[in-house]
């Protein structure tokens, strides 16, 4: 069957990010283009002691004690967030043929905090106090297993783990479950909640994370001339996906479509971004392709755009090469940090948000726009622009990169 | 024993997610949600709480909470 670029829905979203609790508030403090870096109690005394947190998250009361003793925290975002997807797309689980719904989980470190606390009671207490269920909490595959079991989806389930770019790719590869009929709903999305002691000092080790510890709130500059690092962040995004003519005959709202998706290694380092951004060229291509639109269709672009010098410099250059000086970049890392699994799965669902309502949020702190960025980035505040096509970027280390084309829906 | 089985209470409402209403000393561990990975979890908790070793063959989903106050009393008494 031949494909277009209209043929895959995004019908549902769900979001818990550090800009807040539930798609609304987070869109409104994401537009709204503030850090929201601070201080973090966790990491107090470490040489970088703030991060991004999702403010306010308390498992118990949004899940219940009988699931929240026993999942880890990126478990648990994951799980609020596919609710609230569900719901915004309209969906009820007791109903559906759950056998159709599948889960695509991206996620990059599984459940480090229940890993790090169970390896401080081996060490200080022995091997018989550790924690039966640390593997059922701490393994990436978790969260996947979770949002089955809670949402009856018995589909196919799985856990992308392509590091930043994680979210990404399961939304990516949920598209081709429902191209290729294996699936007619699918959950997909990304999740990470890794600011723990060891991780924010193995980042701040790799110099990878900014150290602007007096003023945490203008830490996260991406394409600024000064940034120096990102900032360690959490989160969960989740979509709802289906193919557009199901829920069409369903009577679903499409919020817009997920059109494209290209996907590719660098095979040139470990970490460092190929500052020739061949990888991710071809990411592009191949999803440009897939979708059906050529380099000069595309309005917008969310980037990766980490706040590090290496990536914002390899990204914006790579950018200006394949898309030109049109479309319009953001970068939302600026208010929300770095959630690692979950940054993919942030954005792709921001990049929704922007195709349906038209509005390109500002990327937060981005005073002086860096000599190395000859790119056209959003400052200061929202920028309405109608928005055919976007591209939501996302690279991880290892050389993974994910690209997603999301399509302003068609008339009905 | 009423001690015991408050005491029980407090712990499986704290740490195990159960919700006060579901706790009675006649509930079993298996209807209080307790699987077989959370009874072994349990055993850790119970070690530092009473101050006893419960081994896995003690304990089963099927017990009641009366049944393990009971034993929990039979094991301090043994100490």
């Amino acid at each position: 069957m031949n494909w277009s670029r209209f043929d895959v829905a995004v019908t549902g979203i769900g979001m818990l990010t550090p800009a807040g609790i539930g798609v609304n508030t987070s869109w409104a403090n994401i537009l709204a283009g503030k850090s929201l870096a601070a201080p973090d109690p966790a990491l107090a005394g470490l040489p970088v002691d703030f991060s991004c947190r999702v403010p306010g998250f308390d498992a118990e009361t949004v899940l219940g004690p009988k699931l929240a003793w026993k999942t880890d925290r990126y478990t648990q975002l994951a799980m609020a967030a596919a609710r609230e997807a569900v719901a915004d797309a309209g969906l009820d689980p007791s109903t559906w043929d759950g056998a159709r719904v599948g889960v695509v989980i991206g996620n990059a470190l599984g459940g480090t905090p229940t890993f790090e606390a169970q390896h401080n009671v081996f060490r200080d207490e022995g091997p018989d106090e550790v924690s039966p269920l640390t593997i059922p909490m701490m393994m990436t595959s978790m969260a996947a297993g979770y949002v089955a079991m809670d949402l009856s989806a018995t589909g196919p389930n799985l856990v992308t783990v392509t590091a930043c770019a994680s979210g990404g790719t399961a939304i990516g590869i949920a598209r081709e479950l429902l191209r290729c009929g294996k699936c007619d709903v699918v959950l997909a999305g990304g999740s990470e909640a890794s600011v723990t002691p060891l991780i924010a000092s193995t980042f701040a080790q790799m110099k990878a994370l900014s150290r602007r510890t007096e003023e945490p709130d203008r830490a996260s500059r991406p394409f600024d001339a000064d940034r120096n690092g990102f900032v360690l962040g959490e989160g969960s995004a989740m979509l709802v996906l289906e193919r557009t003519a199901d829920a069409r005959a369903r009577s679903a709202p499409v919020r817009a479509h997920l059109s494209g998706f290209g996907a590719s290694a660098d095979a040139f380092h470990a970490t460092k971004p190929d500052p020739a951004g061949v990888g991710v060229q071809q990411a592009i291509e191949m999803a440009l392709a897939d979708a059906g639109l050529c380099p000069d269709e595309i309005d917008h672009v969310n980037a990766h755009g980490t706040s590090t010098q290496l990536n914002d410099a390899a990204e914006a250059s790579m950018l200006r090469r394949v898309l030109g000086e049109r479309p319009a970049v953001t970068s939302v890392k600026g208010v929300t940090g770095h959630s690692l699994g979950g940054a993919g799965a942030i954005e792709a669902a921001c990049t929704v948000l922007s195709v349906q309502h038209g509005v390109v949020p500002p990327t937060a702190n981005l005073e002086h726009q860096g000599p190395d960025i000859d790119i056209d980035v959003v400052a200061g505040a929202p920028r309405e622009m109608p928005i055919a096509n976007a591209i939501s970027n996302s690279f991880g280390f290892g050389g993974q990169n994910a690209v997603l084309v999301v399509t302003a829906a068609a008339a009905t | 024993m009423n001690d015991i089985i408050e005491r029980l209470g407090d712990l499986l409402t704290a740490r195990f997610g159960v919700a006060p209403a579901d706790f009675s000393a006649e509930a079993t561990l298996g209807d209080l949600d307790l699987d077989s990975l959370g009874l072994v979890e349990f055993e850790l908790v119970a070690e530092k709480e009473f101050g006893i070793k419960i081994s896995d063959e003690e304990i089963s989903p099927q017990n009641t909470v009366s049944d393990l106050a009971d034993l929990i009393v039979s094991k301090a008494a043994a100490r």
